[in-house]
């Protein structure tokens, strides 16, 4: 290496190093600014030390705090879940008819309900509640199998349809494919499609071959004209909604060999003030009954 | 070239800085502490002024109101959608800064950049502080004092831009303000007192950014302060005898060059700088402007108020320290300096700057005091009821300014036999639809929207929700939107 050279008009030293005639000097860092690098390298060793920071040949090394971000994310679950303690408690303590004649209480239940739906519900329901025909029911329609108020919801969220649960909502349509012949089937399909149609008047449909089949097999569940029961969770076979289809195919097919849906039931899935946000929250959703 | 061949005659000699700048008098210095003057003023009491909005609003004139999301300047009132007209006027400002870069350097560091003011400040009371005590131990403390006073006079400053003034010192003292408010003024005290204990011209030389890329800002047309080299060199005492070319300045440059390089050196002659140093000395950041333009330089004019005091005194022309555009050395003589507007760089950004200033200036001019939206909702894009009718579902957002708006009336344009509800089911659907607009002035709600079976279109059909003001019968807000059938 050559011999430092003075330049004469700084007083540094220059390195030694020459660009097309510019030489660099070896001026110094600022003191502060050399303190300031120590100390971040005294920090990033103090952060090595306390915190998880690198691979051992038997495991991790853990750090001297015992900090996970595993840890951390229950700590700050559990700080949400304190925070809306008294909300939750409020929740629990309200009438569930009351919750929404009270603004902040109902803006917490909507808010939460819709996390909770779209956590739990969404992936049959759909995250807009559309639900899917052939499948699972529309929640923001105005037909409800089982009742739309909020403690009918309340009560199939809590407890389910056919789920098991000694207090599910329970009901069973009879296959006719046996009994019935394809004909009778066909014709029973016809009657019930009249129901909904504005065209057919009452003496025409009265005296449609299916309409003795309907009052004999039926009736006693659907009602004389269709008009369904909630008791048995009958649907209503007299409006424009039809749960799996209302096509004439897709009604035979349903006396024929009914589908029935099952719905888990989510009491013991979920806390009651979920449960509670949950009915409230699809009884928001523009199909719920006052 | 005559200027060059004088330039470097006079070797570099170490320049002792003091502590604290010395003080000066001129043109600069009086232009210096009346916009510091002004601009402290405002920062100072701006939070104080009041503003009348009635009832329900703050009546302070400059508000930045965190917990309710709103700013309010003066008239003005700006929520977080209004956002694109803060950033159109951080983009005018950084333009304008663009356009005063090339037009006249680092103008915005000399004069308005709160470092330099701070820093003016702290200097003014430092030096008042040693002249009124002396140096010594007592005159440490009390500039610790000082500086920490000012230091907490700027935190809690601050801080009442974002909550009342008038109560801020009361529930700072009563420990009932809240905690973030403690924590600005911790923060602004701590970090204005560092700087005025530590940092002052460190600052500009090592933390700064814009020293660094004002380079690409500037050029030889730009108007930065220059030591006029051609006529100060060689440095010299006072007793030496001035360069023959100086004497008279009236005579052709080209005669100048002639004589000057006969008789330069065939006895001690100088030029106008007596290498006094004075221009080092009041200098904020200690540059030495006579090796030429850099770095450190912020344009703050001291040195050319000291360095025209000297020549008074020496009963020479001032300006051998000027603001001048740097290609005007090629050509010495003793002309008045020149700004040089026009230039393409510096119209495009002065042009620019003006675009961006006039679109945000029509973005506040323009704001809507009522404003809303219906999103209409695609899972399930239509909902068959049981009757047969459809519906379509909107969330609607409503938002507004006015303290007096309590309802509003919602109807949907070119949907013949539309009914309308919103998913609270508080009332049965209606043909135009009545909402009341709370005191949080804002709404966000399901709206429902059915049509009967006969009237629902097959696929899309557009439509207009309008919203109007009951009592006045004034239309608010025209959104438009579309309705979805079933497509068989």
């Amino acid at each position: 290496m050559a011999a430092p050279e003075r330049d004469h008009l700084t007083g540094y030293n220059t390195t030694g190093h020459e660009w097309d005639g510019i030489k660099e000097l070896t001026t110094p860092i600022p003191h502060w600014w050399v303190t300031v690098f120590l100390g971040s390298c005294f920090v990033a060793l103090l952060y090595m030390w306390l915190f998880p920071s690198f691979a051992t040949t038997t495991g991790v090394f853990r750090g001297q705090l015992g900090w996970t971000s595993r840890g951390q994310f229950a700590e700050e679950v559990a700080a949400g879940r304190a925070a809306q303690a008294e909300w939750r408690a409020r929740l629990d303590q309200t009438p569930l008819e009351e919750i929404e004649a009270n603004p902040d209480l109902r803006r917490f239940a909507i808010a939460g309900g819709r996390a909770a739906f779209n956590e739990n519900c969404a992936p049959c329901h759909g995250v807009g509640a559309g639900g899917q025909i052939g499948q699972f029911p529309t929640l923001i329609d105005d037909d409800w199998l089982w009742g739309g108020q909020i403690a009918e919801i309340h009560q199939t969220v809590r407890f389910g349809i056919r789920s098991g649960h000694e207090e599910t909502r329970d009901s069973l349509m009879p296959a006719f494919g046996d009994s019935l012949s394809a004909a009778e089937i066909e014709q029973v399909a016809d009657y019930v499609l009249s129901f909904s149609d504005p065209q057919a008047s009452e003496a025409a449909s009265n005296a449609m071959p299916g309409a003795a089949l309907f009052q004999q097999n039926c009736a006693a569940c659907h009602g004389v004209r269709g008009e369904g029961s909630r008791e048995f969770g009958a649907p209503k076979l007299n409006d424009a909604i039809w749960l799996y289809g209302g096509t004439r195919d897709a009604i035979k097919r349903q006396i024929a060999h009914p589908r029935m849906g099952m719905m888990p039931a989510f009491a013991a899935k979920l806390d009651d003030a979920t449960i509670r946000m949950l009915a409230v929250y699809v009884h928001t959703l523009g199909g719920g009954e006052r | 070239m005559p200027a060059t061949t004088f330039q470097g005659l006079s070797p570099a000699r170490a320049v002792v800085r003091p502590d604290i700048p010395h003080a000066v008098r001129g043109r600069f210095r009086s232009i210096k502490t009346v916009l510091a003057g002004l601009m402290l003023g405002f920062f100072f009491l701006a939070p104080w002024l009041r503003w009348e909005r009635g009832p329900a609003l703050p009546g302070q004139a400059i508000l930045f109101d965190l917990p309710g999301r709103r700013l309010f300047v003066f008239g003005l009132e700006f929520w977080p959608q209004d956002l694109p007209i803060a950033v159109g006027l951080m983009i005018a400002g950084a333009l304008a800064l663009f356009f005063a870069t090339t037009l006249a350097g680092r103008v915005w560091c000399g004069f308005a950049c709160p470092q330099t003011v701070w820093s003016d400040l702290f200097f003014a009371a430092d030096r008042l502080i040693a002249r009124l005590v002396g140096k010594g131990a007592l005159e440490r403390r009390l500039r610790t004092a000082a500086w920490i006073s000012i230091a907490l006079a700027t935190g809690v400053g601050f801080t009442a831009f974002f909550i009342d003034a008038p109560s801020l010192p009361g529930l700072l003292l009563s420990g009932r303000a809240p905690a973030i408010a403690y924590a600005t003024v911790l923060v602004l005290t701590g970090t204005t007192w560092l700087l005025a204990a530590y940092a002052r011209e460190r600052v500009c030389l090592h933390m700064c950014p814009w020293p660094r890329f004002q380079a690409a800002l500037l050029d030889r047309q730009s108007f930065v302060v220059t030591y006029q080299d051609w006529r100060g060199e060689p440095r010299g005492r006072k007793r030496d005898m001035l360069r023959p070319d100086l004497a008279n300045p009236g005579r052709t440059p080209g005669l100048i060059a002639l004589v000057a390089d006969a008789t330069a050196f065939s006895a001690p002659v100088r030029g106008d700088c007596i290498d006094c140093t004075r221009c080092v000395t009041v200098c904020p950041t200690g540059v030495d402007i006579r090796k030429g333009l850099q770095m450190g330089c912020i344009g703050c004019g001291l040195c050319i108020d000291a360095c025209n005091e000297v020549m008074a005194r020496l009963e020479r022309p001032a300006g051998l320290i000027r603001f001048d555009v740097e290609s005007a050395q090629a050509a010495p003589g003793f002309a008045p300096p020149r700004l040089d507007w026009l230039r393409p760089k510096a119209l495009a950004f002065g042009l620019a700057a003006l675009l961006a200033f006039g679109l945000s200036g029509y973005g506040m001019a323009t704001l809507a005091d009522v404003t809303a939206h219906a999103d209409p909702q695609r899972n399930p894009p239509f909902v068959r009821l049981s009757d047969g009718s459809v519906r379509n579902d909107y969330a609607l957002r409503l938002a507004h300014r006015r303290a007096e708006l309590a309802r509003v009336v919602i109807h949907a344009e070119g949907l013949d036999g539309a009914q309308l509800r919103l998913g609270t089911l508080d009332r049965p659907p209606t043909g135009a639809l009545t909402v009341t607009v709370g005191a949080g002035r804002s709404l966000d709600e399901r709206l429902l929207v059915l049509l009967p079976r006969d009237a629902a279109p097959h696929g899309r059909r557009d439509f207009t929700l309008v919203l109007t003001d009951p009592a006045s019968g004034e239309e608010l807000a025209r959104v438009p939107s579309y309705f979805w059938g079933p497509e068989s």
